[in-house]
């Protein structure tokens, strides 16, 4: 029951954060300032876990392919896999870790130091001023991540193939070109723009609800990571159903 | 006009304000006292809008706080202002920034020159000149709470409200704020409203005090005769934090010597 | 020259810490309780989130090796990829995001309530006291939740390939099995343990540095995460590379 009543306070906080930002009603140059600190500060995190990440499918996709000599395919694992799934749900991971709990920890400190309702006593709309900004850059900075997440996947697979594995790198690249489709590349920024609003709404319903002094903001953080990754790991695969549903 | 009637406020199961009904003095200073938790900052919030109370009406300058839509509850609050328990300023802003903020939203008429003025007018008011680039960051306990002093009136508000102004503070640093507020009082005519636990600094300034003890107002009046008020729990109260004097000085305010006491 | 100091404080962190835990058996009851409440916490959400990336798992296969005609190499995949590298990962990133957080926030309000200092004055070194039953807790308790991952993952992987993708049951079954070895599955497990290791040290070190205030807390947790995931999908390379390469 409380669960339930949860999910329904939460949507009922998205509703609120929605009318706000089609209105149009929120600082812009907040936004933007939201938008470039996000950028900056996930861009690290998203490309060092990644690249790694793009190394081990090249490392793994090959020892798969040479039982059947077929080490010349790894291009298309590798930028199927990368650009449709591995970035687009890595870069999130890491979005919402760092910018995502970053933004639970900021509201719930402007709550609990009473800033939220200062605000609201001065007369301005604390969801206006301080939340819509937020989620709004939190949506827009995902893609972009992902963006640069797939491109360091991409990048980590071809350098463990060439460099470690000495395998040809025209071939790959050939074979790059030939399986990466636009199609697929779009499906992934609008993959992660959901991820991002996702992520975005529920770290400022968790941080705008913080209570309980400092300890507070720690659970704001904590279950801010927890939460935002259930809810996009479960709507990535009705997305990725929906998005290459020619199967099943 | 600030009037609570027959306030109740409950959180699950616990009553924080029982039917409560006072009426704040327009162009006076009245404190509410009490020890903590017994929902000081709750009466606070009801008046500001923060919290909407289970039953009863809270007419704040016309309007009832208590069913009044957002639009009505924002028009109402650009016309108060409030000093939250730690000043309640943006980290991510200058104190001049902070400052400018209510001005920024409400005050479109004004350029940024005016604003930056009346900027620096305040901040001399509250005694910090030339802090305006000053990151909130650098500032000591009673600087914050100057700072945020300095914000709540900047829009010159009619109403001016106070939730715990020496919590935190030495003694010292406590009466400046103290003198700050009685010297505002003379100066711009504003209505203040005070909570605070501290009992010398209220008594200090305050034109009435109201007493709130497990939810309930069991003592309201001017400032003297509440000095003189039987009511048993008032007194150990009073006794407690300040070793009042059985017959207390004509003059409203306590006599000096009390103050060095604390 | 901040990253260097925050590297040799770590250092110095971890090394206070093993000299610590060499000089006094470790607190059994404690550990014990931390790996049952690590455990409870981060379990369901550890099993859903296994289980949704081994359907995509299925999915991605699957539209990988259909062009090539190589359907049946989806149970491979599976096996290969979830069990070598996902479980593993997988199990360690939601301690992570979920224990990892938590121990560092607890850390932090410890140090910001000037608790860690009190136990110093009593004379318990706090890096003993705070890191030890943490560390044996979540060792204790990623083992299980790394098997668990696996069976989550690869199970849900087989009903979407059987009922949404209509590959065959048993043939998938049997794919998926040719590649459950122990010994993959044991170096999946070991690959767990390292990254529990690293998290509950970071976690840790991040909530014991912790700057003052709600603001710290929140900074705090969110380093530790971040630290622990990078560092996890790091030294996961490595590993890889030294086992496959």
């Amino acid at each position: 029951m409380e669960f339930l009543a949860q999910v329904g306070h939460y949507g009922l906080f998205t509703g609120r954060v929605a009318k706000r930002i089609v209105l149009g009603r929120f600082p812009f140059q907040a936004l933007l300032r939201h938008l470039y600190t996000l950028i900056v500060r996930c861009m690290l995190p998203v490309v060092a876990v990644v690249f790694p990440f793009g190394m081990v499918i090249a490392l793994q996709g090959l020892s798969i392919f040479s039982w059947f000599g077929a080490e010349r395919l790894l291009a298309s694992l590798a930028s199927v896999a990368i650009i449709r799934e591995l970035s687009p749900v890595l870069a999130s991971v890491l979005v919402a870790a760092q910018g995502g709990s970053a933004t639970a920890a900021e509201l719930g400190a402007m709550r609990i130091k009473e800033e939220l309702d200062a605000t609201e006593v001065m007369g301005v709309d604390s969801i206006s001023e301080h939340v819509a900004p937020r989620v709004l850059a939190m949506t827009l900075a995902c893609p972009v991540l992902n963006l640069f997440g797939t491109v360091s996947g991409i990048l980590g697979a071809f350098v463990t193939a060439v460099f470690i594995k000495d395998e040809n790198a025209g071939v790959f690249i050939a074979q790059l070109w030939a399986f990466t489709s636009t199609g697929d590349l779009l499906a992934s920024a609008v993959k992660t723009t959901v991820f991002g609003m996702i992520i975005g709404t529920t770290a400022a319903y968790l941080g705008f609800h913080a209570a309980g002094g400092a300890a507070g903001v720690g659970r704001a953080v904590n279950n801010t990571v927890v939460v935002s990754v259930l809810f996009f790991i479960t709507a990535n695969y009705f997305l990725t159903s929906a998005l290459f549903g020619h199967i099943g | 006009m600030i009037a609570l009637e027959h306030v109740s406020k409950s959180f699950g199961n616990q009553v924080v304000l029982d039917d409560v009904s006072l009426s704040f003095p327009m162009g006076q200073t009245t404190a509410i006292i009490g020890p903590s938790g017994t929902g000081k900052s709750v009466l606070l919030k009801h008046i500001v809008g923060l919290l909407r109370p289970d039953s009863g009406r809270v007419m704040v300058l016309g309007t009832d706080m208590a069913t009044a839509k957002e639009d009505a509850l924002f028009s109402v609050r650009r016309r108060l202002g409030m000093l939250f328990q730690d000043g309640a300023l943006f980290g991510s802003m200058s104190v001049g920034e902070n400052i400018a903020f209510p001005l920024e939203h409400h005050r479109g008429d004004l350029t940024a020159a005016e604003r930056a003025e009346r900027v620096d007018e305040v901040l001399e008011q509250v005694e910090l000149p030339g802090f305006a680039n000053r990151e909130v960051s650098e500032l000591s306990g009673g600087q914050r709470k100057r700072v945020g002093l300095a914000r709540a009136i900047v829009t010159r508000p009619e109403v001016v409200l106070f939730d715990e102004p020496n919590s935190g503070l030495d003694p010292l640093t406590s009466d400046s704020i103290d003198a700050l507020i009685g010297q505002m009082k003379e100066a711009l005519g504003i209505t203040f409203i005070v909570i605070s636990h501290d009992i010398v600094g209220t008594l200090n300034v305050a034109d009435c005090v109201g007493m709130l003890y497990g939810g309930k107002l069991i003592a309201y009046g001017p400032t003297q005769e509440i000095l003189k008020n039987p009511h048993p729990v008032l007194r150990r109260f009073l006794q407690r934090n300040v070793a009042l004097p059985d017959t207390p000085n004509s003059n409203p305010h306590l006599p000096q010597a009390l103050k060095e006491h604390s | 020259m901040n990253a260097l100091f925050t590297l040799g404080r770590f250092g110095w962190f971890c090394a206070d810490f093993l000299r610590a835990t060499t000089r006094r058996p470790p607190p059994i009851a404690r550990s014990i309780e931390e790996a049952w409440r690590i455990g409870v916490r981060s379990l369901p959400i550890l099993f859903i989130i296994a289980c949704f990336v081994g359907t995509n798992l299925a999915l991605q296969g699957y539209m990988a090796f259909e062009p090539l005609g190589g359907q049946h190499l989806v149970g491979m995949f599976v096996g290969l990829a979830g069990i070598r590298e996902l479980a593993p990962i997988i199990a360690a990133s939601m301690v992570a995001a979920k224990a990892g957080t938590e121990m560092a926030s607890q850390v932090a309000v410890m140090r910001i309530q000037e608790e860690v200092d009190a136990l110093e004055v009593m004379g318990v070194n706090p890096h003993w006291y705070l890191v030890t039953p943490r560390l044996l807790g979540i060792l204790l308790v990623l083992t299980a939740l790394t098997l668990i991952s696996m069976v989550a993952m690869v199970g849900s992987a087989a009903a979407v390939a059987v009922y949404q993708l209509g590959l065959n049951g048993q043939h998938f079954t049997e794919m998926v099995a040719s590649t459950m070895t122990m010994a993959e599955i044991g170096y999946g497990v070991l690959k767990s343990l390292l990254f529990g290791t690293i998290i509950c040290l970071v976690s840790c070190y991040c909530g014991y540095y912790s700057k003052p205030g709600p603001e710290g807390v929140g900074s705090a947790t969110n380093s530790a995460v971040v630290c622990a995931a990078v560092t996890c999908v790091m030294l996961n390379y490595l590993v890889s590379e030294m086992v496959y390469g």
